[in-house]
């Protein structure tokens, strides 16, 4: 607990990081913070020729009934993708780059807090942009309320992983590139550039399309177009595993990382 | 009990002779110790107490860096306690966490914050601590564009800046021009004033000797002398000049050897000694009284004079003065073989500090060089009966007032 109150006491370095990271991010840049909405609009454009067009992938019809706009689906779960990613692979960098650690004394978890800030921005922007084109077809229910558990929810999850695997990393570089490895492939074994139901029951015995179920990003996901896309309310059962696994890994996460990092400065 | 107490503390350090690395290693090298111990302090206890500014002093590696991370929370002790109370501000690196593509102002926020400052109090402070960097003009460039000393100056403003209870400075005064650490110093000396705790890790004896109450000399992780500065930098300098003087004993021997055989030359110089006012052989000298240097030569030809000359250099390298002999004695010399001269100065004009002394040996009209002996030892000063800013004793005295009497 006492971690809890150093880092809150700490939230104007957190605030400073993040804006450190912002201000800095779009610097000398002629579009600046467009850059912000060219990177996701990109993802999104080739995702949709590639999978919606050459590989004919189709979307459920929306909530209120209009037939499936298929990167309206894809984006309803990359946008929660790339927060989950942001999030973890910027845990690893922030504290690998902590060079700062060494020189002046703040818990060793701000730099990962103001990451994650900074991506949540970024979350907010490309879910902001996904509401407007909903209101503008007329599909939005009263689910947009469970956008802020969503959001709580993946934050913790991601953070929590995220902390976890930092403090290895920085032990064991490897852990950096397995992450970059084991991300791409978490990537694919999500339906978000696909539907669950396209995936086979079974695959050489495997039973496939149970593992990718259970797969926690496919739960975020499912929740996240219940709530922007079909506009029903998640199950109860998948609501309670899902609060149950982030605030578990988060909880786990931090504490391996506030053991581990008492002694984390000599390493760095 | 003190503001910051160190309690027996040790600190082990793992060096890694070959990191871990990759997975492969990992498995391969499986069981394996992959490191050494290091002990970088050794069961060490410091006391600091409220309002004080406390020096560590020592050669490079004796743990004193690492000493101040410890007090700085940095470092977490192995064995032992540290306790500190009230806000630190830690000076190890200026302007560290400034990101070169930021301006100097969002800098300025930036570094307040990572010293534990809010947004209001960095608000209120602003323009106190751009006007003491003197960076008016450029606070809204970014830092990129800074020159080295520019950008230090920024860093040491916002740390100085941030009321600090405690204030650790591990040698990053050092920095700037002459008119900036002026600043600096008078800075730190109203901050002593206002009652903050400073601890100072130095070089530089001079500064522990005038702004330092008490002082600790670490070697090796351990603690050799602790106590009031004064007594602390005497042994620690006495210790120096032990090791030098038996290095440069053997190492002028060895020169002397060498010198007379090769070269070959009428007058060498032997050696240098400083006598106090007592007659004694010292290693000191005082500021405001006398001190004699004796030059110990040698005639190794029949020479009609030896004329000897030594320079005075500061230790930055500056040249301060040079002591040439001039004049003979009729119905003196010549001279064969060892001998000595004095040159005495009845009030050593020099402020605390070290200096370095250049002896030469001169043909008999005293214009060519026929030897000489570069840094051939050092002159350490200590504050004598008044303490002297600067590096000069002018050693004048005050008049009485003259004016028209108030009623």
């Amino acid at each position: 607990m006492t971690a809890v109150t150093e880092i809150w006491s700490y939230r104007n370095l957190i605030y400073n990081l993040a804006q450190r990271e912002l201000r800095a991010r779009y610097k000398k840049s002629i579009l600046g913070w467009l850059w912000s909405l060219i990177n996701p609009a990109s993802m999104l454009l080739i995702y949709t020729v590639v999978f919606g067009t050459f590989l004919k992938g189709s979307a459920p019809d929306m909530g209120n009934g209009d037939s499936g706009i298929f990167a309206l689906y894809l984006f309803a779960g990359l946008y929660l993708w790339n927060f989950f990613n942001g999030t973890v692979t910027g845990a690893i960098a922030a504290l690998q780059a902590g060079g700062l650690l060494n020189k002046v004394y703040f818990p060793p978890a701000c730099p990962a807090i103001a990451n994650t800030l900074t991506v949540l921005l970024q979350a907010f922007i490309e879910a902001g942009i996904l509401l407007v084109v909903m209101i503008v077809l007329g599909n939005v229910g009263w689910t947009l309320v469970l956008f802020p558990v969503l959001i709580v929810m993946v934050m913790l999850f991601a953070l929590g992983f995220g902390l976890f695997l930092s403090i290895y990393n920085i032990y064991y570089r490897d852990v950096g590139y397995l992450v970059g490895i084991a991300m791409n492939v978490l990537f694919y074994a999500t339906p978000i550039v696909y539907r669950l139901d396209q995936v086979p029951q079974t695959l050489g015995g495997i039973p496939i399309r149970r593992i990718i179920t259970l797969n926690p990003i496919t739960q975020f996901v499912g929740w996240s177009r219940d709530v922007f896309y079909l506009l029903r309310w998640p199950s109860l059962a998948s609501t309670i595993g899902l609060l149950v696994v982030s605030v578990g890994t988060f909880l786990l996460g931090a504490a391996v990382f506030n053991r581990k990092s008492r002694l984390i400065t000599e390493e760095l | 009990m003190g503001v910051i107490d160190v309690e027996h503390v040790s600190k082990r350090f793992k060096l890694y002779k070959d990191r871990p690395g990759s997975l492969k290693e990992m498995v391969t090298k499986f069981g394996r110790k992959r490191y050494e111990e290091f002990w970088s302090l050794r069961d060490v206890s410091v006391e600091v107490e409220a309002g004080t500014v406390y020096g560590l002093i020592g050669h490079n590696g004796c743990g004193k860096s690492t000493l101040l991370r410890m007090m700085a929370g940095i470092y977490k002790p192995t064995e032992g306690t540290v306790r500190t109370e009230g806000r630190i501000s830690a000076l190890l690196e200026l302007g560290a966490g400034f990101h070169p593509e930021l301006t100097g102002r969002e800098n300025v926020y930036l570094n307040a914050s990572i010293l534990g400052l809010t947004r209001k109090e960095t608000d209120l402070l602003f323009d106190d601590i751009v006007a003491f960097s003197g960076l008016e003009q450029f606070i809204d460039s970014p830092v990129k564009h800074y020159s080295s000393g520019m950008f230090v100056r920024l860093g040491f403003s916002v740390s100085v800046h941030v009321d600090p209870q405690i204030l650790l400075i591990d040698e990053v005064i050092a920095v700037g021009d002459e008119e900036f650490q002026r600043r600096c110093f008078e800075h730190l000396a109203s901050l002593r004033n206002r009652g903050v705790t400073i601890v100072l890790v130095t070089h530089s004896m001079p500064l522990v000797q005038t702004m330092c109450d008490q002082a600790t000399w670490m070697d090796h992780g351990v603690v050799q002398a602790s106590g009031p500065s004064l007594d602390v930098v005497g042994e620690y300098l006495a210790q120096v000049n032990r090791q030098e003087g038996e290095a440069s004993e053997a190492a002028a021997a060895a020169a002397a050897e060498a010198r007379v055989e090769k070269t070959g030359a009428p007058l060498t110089v032997e050696g240098v000694e400083f006598i106090d006012a007592e007659g004694r052989l010292t290693q000191f000298g005082l500021t405001g009284e006398p001190l004699t240097v004796r030059i110990h030569w040698r005639a190794n030809v029949d020479v009609e004079w030896p004329i000897l000359s030594f320079a005075v250099d500061s230790e930055s390298g500056q040249h301060l003065s040079t002591a040439g002999m001039q004049g003979r004695v009729e119905g003196l010399g010549p001279f064969r073989g060892a001998g000595t001269v004095d040159y005495r100065i009845d009030r050593l004009p020099l402020a605390p500090g070290s200096y370095l002394l250049n002896v030469a040996a001169h043909d008999p009209r005293g214009v060519t060089v026929v030897d000489r002996l570069d840094r051939a030892v050092s002159l350490w000063v200590r504050p004598g009966h008044r303490l002297v800013p600067g590096i000069l004793d002018l050693g004048g005295t005050w008049g009485v007032p003259e004016g028209v009497a108030a009623r």
